[in-house]
């Protein structure tokens, strides 16, 4: 008897699952990252974080605040670079890269880089954005069962989601960016989700193609001196 | 009653939740590398581009999938990994280029074509698929939009190759795909070939009926069914089209209409006179135009004629070779090889409709692009959907794998090179369609074949060869090679080299004489060989109809006498006296459920037991898809068929591992599978492996544990090191963590060098690991919490730590056998290098602590002196890596005395108005910018001070594995020199300042 219970309970929570929309998977994931009152309190964001290499260690400070501006700072191997985005406009100097002074990022790259503003995950926002929310169904994601969710927006920029099935966290984004003719697609995992002081979930691991990003300390809603947004041009 | 049955259903889900089988997924990161090759690619069956946006293409191939180009062929994306890999057709939406519509099953009816499974709708441009329907089609040749009402939609289905069909015609859909009609039905012999719509009145449309079939031994193309219809009224009512025809029976008819004047047609009857035919009044009357030989050769394999969009007078018939004509069709000449070879056999072409003077044509070996109106072609470098037919391996280190593909030769490439493996890893061994190629033990010869036994001996330093095929003798009768000869090494004994045609032939001096070892082993059947009647109404038998032949040999790995062989009309045979008699268990295959007469695909006699034999068969020629398996024990007196719900396609390859009895794979037409338990539980492998992959041939090199597997429309692939899958047990699998014990790490810097900067382009794959990673199995991804490798020395000091990642299954992280690096001091105007760069650890234990959330797992790794480096001995390793270390000190402490430096230089520069303010600061700045470069920031200016020599001298000595020179040991003394002068300096700006100097810093 308590094996049959238990069978319809798994059923059950199979066939609801089964039976979800894309809106309803949504409100899980907003739940289960803190719920949507914590994050509409979250204005600023600043991110120190580490990417760890063959035992070296580059530094990276990302500084968000939110839908206005976002400042990512690198330090490696002794010299600092940063790439600035805001509503107006976008800079990139990364000397590591040969660049002697900051660049300024095209219109379309500025475009496609908008939602990089954005201190909460975009599952929050983007029916003030106007994006389409898909529910494409469940995927295997290299071996965990996921809802594959695409948010598409009006210019026809989509970004495809993997939230696992059993607690709705993104696992994987992949965005194909369309830009000045090319199409690229930059795909990041996220891992390690951890509850913060402010009662929103945080992924303090994030990978890319250029290994893994380890966040090591989060500040919420400090103080930001808007000017970092700024290049200095020399 | 219903009640229970769900709950039955219910029941049965929560056993498979209960017990957890293995999955493609517990192997986690253990994934294949597709080595291509791009350099030659496969057969294309399908090229679309999006009018709106030209640099957009979709490309279907005959067994590698879907792929597209976002960049006008620059490079591809496979977009269909999860469905079934055989392509007929392609179509965009024209109002909506994201609605894009994929028909599965190639429909140029070769005799290796592969079978689809349906239709399938993408609506996000081909990110995302579903089959919608006509999954019993099996071929599907074309699918037509109507331009202005994109939910008419209509399909041509050719239907099934070797068998009869009700699910042949021309289908219809009229809401965009959910649900269709058939408009166009013959019989279950005939099927619609083709069809074209009028795109200035859509009510017009063309359909071509074919009645064709194949069997194992002959095809036929054309009869009764075959015609030519069009219709006015959207497809409800159809008229035969036939003035100025040729006399019936048709075969397959290729046909095209001008979409810039649609009364101009242009048709290819494959009748008892197969030609050109043109029409000028919407194909209502016919007339005969003389044509070359290309514009009419083999109507069943190029059924391609196109119009330019613009302009009617220009023709494209992509075929045999690549034809134009400039005055509708009258005449046509053949484009140029000027810009290199172009691959023969031409199945689609598409023409850019923005500028007509580009197109894309896909052939047998890949897609070319032309920008001059087809006049010269450009071959596109990253399509790596080469159709192998077998795989094997040698000896080297790294080994090469060798083996043949369809329409195009046989190949060898490395396995791994400086660089990865790229195109330009590719050699050319030998010609035509490429089938076994195999690498003999001396290392520099090769035997491949052609179509129909034609093998040649090859030496591949000058890649002369010698015909080797064994001939006819007087008293013997002709000899039956199949399409896809058996060229067989030893398993056992190496120098064994068996071929068969109905007899099998053994050589033991490398082809140089041959000594027949059985009498005919097939059935004999001469109904079954008949090829010259082969073809239909026009002859086609290329030796691919060739029948009663043997098809698979191995001999035991055990015993060099045991010999198995199995015909492609269904014997199993085998002698365990090295041929001088042979013992047919035919009979007792089929009592285990295997269909009798089926194809012998593989034969697989068991690496452990003698008496333990493994086969594949394959009935699809007779319309028969099931996958068949069957094992005996007893030497082939009885059978058991294995049998798995997984499992899709008919099968071509038993493979069994040569260390875990239990491990096998299997590979069919769609998929390639894995059992750890010898057979009870299956599973698809993914692992970077298309899950509907044409699976044709698989080898374990036994020196490497590499999975080599040789598909049919995505080239080679290598599953490197299946160590931990073989030790994959419930032991494990069933524990949330596991830890792999770490096998010896060699101290070297990895196989390869740099090798300079790979220029081949198109298609390349990185090498395996060469130096061991720490490998552990998580048993589901890890979304909260670190996972964290520290790596220990003997001491318990701390040398690195590493992030490990987080997938469900075997997770594989790189340490490189390196402690920390330095610290990098700020303030310069160079990145240096030395922050990334430390010595590598001496021999002795190493401690690897995996933390995995709050669980801590200690592992030992012993790391090696390399005794193969005969230039660098344990001696002189310690030597490198005290200099190392010293270079690393004086690293440090210049990274030290620049930031006093830059402490002192904070202040100073904080208030210029004060003179010895200024002084002080002026004498660090002296002194700093000895030390490191601090002026030029190009990267085209190479400012070097000490720092820059330092930097590169202390590279240079942790990167050596020989003994270090004695200009190199000099350096050391010299640069100590110079930065120990530079600190003195320091030290008197300092004293000479001690005012300013403040105890607190």
């Amino acid at each position: 008897m308590k094996k049959i219970i238990l069978t319809l309970v798994v059923a059950c929570s199979m066939l609801s699952a089964f039976a979800q929309t894309a809106e309803e998977i949504v409100a899980k994931h907003i739940t289960a990252i803190g719920g949507a009152e914590n994050w509409k309190k979250v204005k600023s964001v600043v991110m120190e974080a580490n990417i760890k290499a063959q035992g070296a260690e580059i530094k990276v400070t990302r500084t968000m605040v939110d839908k206005k501006a976002m400042r990512m700072d690198i330090s490696v191997m002794g010299m600092d670079g940063y790439s600035i985005i805001t509503n107006k406009e976008g800079w990139n100097f990364m000397p590591f890269a040969g660049q002697t002074k900051p660049e300024p990022m095209t219109a379309d790259e500025l475009k496609t880089s908008q939602d990089q503003l954005l201190v909460a995950d975009e599952f929050l926002s983007y029916q003030d954005k106007g994006k389409k929310l898909e529910y494409i169904g469940k995927d295997d994601l290299e071996g965990t069962d996921c809802f594959k969710m695409k948010l598409t927006d009006k210019d026809g920029q989509e970004t495809t989601f993997w939230l696992d099935a059993t607690n709705y966290y993104i696992l994987k984004s992949s965005a194909k960016i369309k830009a000045d003719g090319k199409e690229v697609e930059n795909s990041s995992t996220f891992s390690n989700y951890k509850k913060l002081d402010e009662g929103i979930v945080y992924p303090m691991s994030m990978g890319g193609d250029n290994g893994e990003i380890e966040i090591t300390k989060v500040t919420i809603n400090s103080t930001i001196d808007e000017s970092i947004f700024v290049p200095k041009m020399k | 009653m219903k009640n229970s049955l769900v709950l039955l259903c219910l029941l049965c889900t929560f056993h498979l939740h209960a017990q957890q089988q293995i999955n493609a997924g517990m192997l986690g990161t253990l994934e294949a590398r597709q080595l291509g090759p791009g350099t030659m690619s496969g057969r294309i069956s399908a090229i679309v581009g999006v009018p709106t946006d030209s640099k957009i293409l979709y490309v279907g191939t005959a067994g590698g999938g879907v792929w597209k180009s976002t960049n006008a062929g620059a490079s591809y994306k496979s977009m269909f990994d999860k469905y079934c890999q055989s392509i007929g057709a392609i179509a965009v939406n024209p109002k909506n280029p994201n609605i894009v519509f994929v028909g599965t099953g190639e429909s140029n009816m070769r005799n290796s074509v592969s079978i689809g499974n349906g239709l399938y709708k993408s609506t996000d441009a081909g990110d995302n698929w579903k089959m919608i329907g006509l999954d019993s089609t099996e071929h599907i040749s074309k699918i037509i939009i109507h331009p202005t009402n994109p939910d008419i939609i209509y399909v041509a289905v050719p239907g099934p190759l070797w068998s009869d069909s009700k699910h042949r015609g021309l289908y219809k859909s009229s809401d965009g795909g959910n649900s269709w009609e058939k408009i166009l039905y013959k019989d279950e012999k005939t099927g619609c070939a083709d069809i074209l719509i009028d795109p200035n009145n859509p009510n017009i449309l063309f359909a071509s009926m074919w009645q064709f079939r194949r069997l194992p031994f002959s095809f036929n193309s054309g009869g009764e069914g075959s015609g030519f219809f069009k219709s006015i009224d959207g497809g409800a009512t159809w008229k035969e089209i036939s003035n100025g025809l040729p006399a019936k029976p048709f075969g397959r008819i290729a046909m095209a209409l001008a979409p810039s004047d649609p009364k101009k047609m242009l048709a290819i009857v494959e009748s008892k006179n197969t030609g050109l035919y043109i029409s000028e009044d919407g194909g209502d009357t016919w007339k005969n135009q003389s044509a070359t030989m290309n514009v009419c050769a083999r109507p069943f394999y190029f059924s391609t004629i196109v119009f330019d969009p613009k302009d009617a007078k220009r023709v494209y018939r992509p075929a045999f070779e690549f034809s134009y004509s400039s005055d509708g069709g009258y005449s046509f000449s053949g484009a140029s090889g000027d810009g290199g070879w172009v691959h023969s056999d031409m199945h689609a072409l598409w023409i850019n409709p923005n500028n007509t003077d580009i197109m894309y044509v896909g052939t047998d070996g890949g897609i070319y692009t032309s920008l001059d109106k087809g006049a010269t072609w450009i071959f596109n470098h990253g399509l790596p959907v080469g159709q192998f037919y077998h795989v094997s391996f040698d000896n080297h280190d790294p080994y090469n794998v060798y083996g043949g593909l369809q329409d195009n030769g046989s190949w060898r490439a490395p396995s791994a090179a400086p660089g990865g493996v790229n195109n330009g890893s590719w050699n050319r061994l030998y010609g035509g369609d490429g089938f076994w190629t195999q690498p003999d033990e001396d290392g520099k010869t090769a035997y491949a074949e052609y179509q129909g036994g034609n093998m040649g001996r090859i030496d591949m330093t000058t890649m002369k060869a010698e015909d080797i095929q064994p001939k006819q003798t007087k008293t013997e009768e002709k000899l039956r090679w199949n399409w896809n000869t058996p060229i067989v090494l030893g398993s056992k004994n190496p120098k064994n080299m068996y071929v068969g045609a109905q007899y099998l032939y053994k050589s033991t001096n490398q082809g140089r004489t041959w000594k027949r070892i059985s009498n005919d082993l097939t059935t004999d059947n001469k109904e079954k060989q008949k090829q010259e009647d082969s073809g239909g109404l026009s002859a086609d038998n290329t030796s691919a109809e060739n029948h009663c032949t043997i098809f698979t040999v191995a001999e035991s790995p055990l015993d060099e006498n045991l010999i198995w062989v199995g015909t492609d009309d269904g014997n199993v045979q085998y002698s365990n006296n090295g041929g001088t008699s042979w013992n047919n268990v035919t009979a007792n295959i089929a009592k285990s459920g295997i269909a009798a007469g089926a194809w012998v695909s593989s034969i697989e006699p068991s690496h452990f037991d003698k008496n333990t034999v493994y086969a594949t068969f394959e009935n699809h020629m007779y319309g028969d898809h099931a996958t068949y398996l069957g094992k005996s024990t007893d030497l082939g007196k009885t059978w058991t068929r294995i049998q798995s719900k997984e499992f899709t396609g008919f099968s071509h390859k038993i493979c069994e591992d040569v260390v875990n009895k239990k491990l096998l794979f299997l590979g069919t037409e769609m998929g390639l599978f894995a059992t750890l338990d010898g057979g009870d539980n299956w599973f698809r492998m993914k692992n970077n492996i298309p899950d509907y992959a044409l699976v044709r041939d698989i080898k374990i090199n036994p020196k490497t544990n590499d999975l080599i597997i040789a598909t049919h429309g995505r080239g080679i692939m290598i599953l490197d090191d299946i160590r931990a899958m073989r030790n994959l047990t419930s032991e494990i699998w069933d524990k949330d963590v596991y830890v792999f014990p770490m096998p010896d790490m060699v101290l070297n810097n990895g196989r390869f060098g740099w090798g300079g900067t790979e220029i081949s382009g198109g298609w390349g794959t990185g090498n395996p690991s060469s130096i061991p990673t720490i490998d552990y199995y998580l048993k589901e991804r890890l979304s909260t919490g670190k996972v964290e490798i520290e790596i220990l020395d003997a001491a318990g000091k701390l040398l690195q730590t590493i992030p490990g990642t987080k997938r469900k299954g075997i997770n594989k992280v790189f340490w490189n056998m390196r402690g920390t690096p330095p610290k990098v001091a700020a303030g310069s105007t160079k990145m240096d290098g030395a922050g990334f760069t430390a010595p590598m650890v001496l021999p002795g234990k190493y401690t690897i602590r995996i933390k995995v959330k709050d669980q801590v797992f200690n592992n030992t790794v012993n790391c090696v002196h390399d005794t193969k480096n005969a230039d660098l001995s344990e001696a002189n390793r310690k030597l490198v890596y005290d200099k190392s270390m010293e270079l690393q000190q004086l690293y440090t402490k210049l990274s030290n005395s620049v930031d006093t430096i830059s402490k002192y230089q904070a202040r100073t520069k904080k208030d210029t108005t004060d003179i010895t303010n200024k002084a002080f600061n002026a004498d660090l700045e002296k002194i700093r910018a000895e030390l490191m470069a601090t002026k030029q920031t190009s990267i085209f200016a190479d400012e070097e001070r000490i720092r820059e020599k330092l930097s590169q001298l202390y590279s240079n000595f942790c990167g050596m594995e020989t003994t270090p020179n004695d200009t190199q040991l000099k350096a050391i003394e010299a640069i100590t020199e110079e930065y120990n002068a530079q600190a003195e300096k320091l030290k008197k700006v300092m004293e000479k300042y001690k005012s300013k100097l403040d105890p607190s810093l």
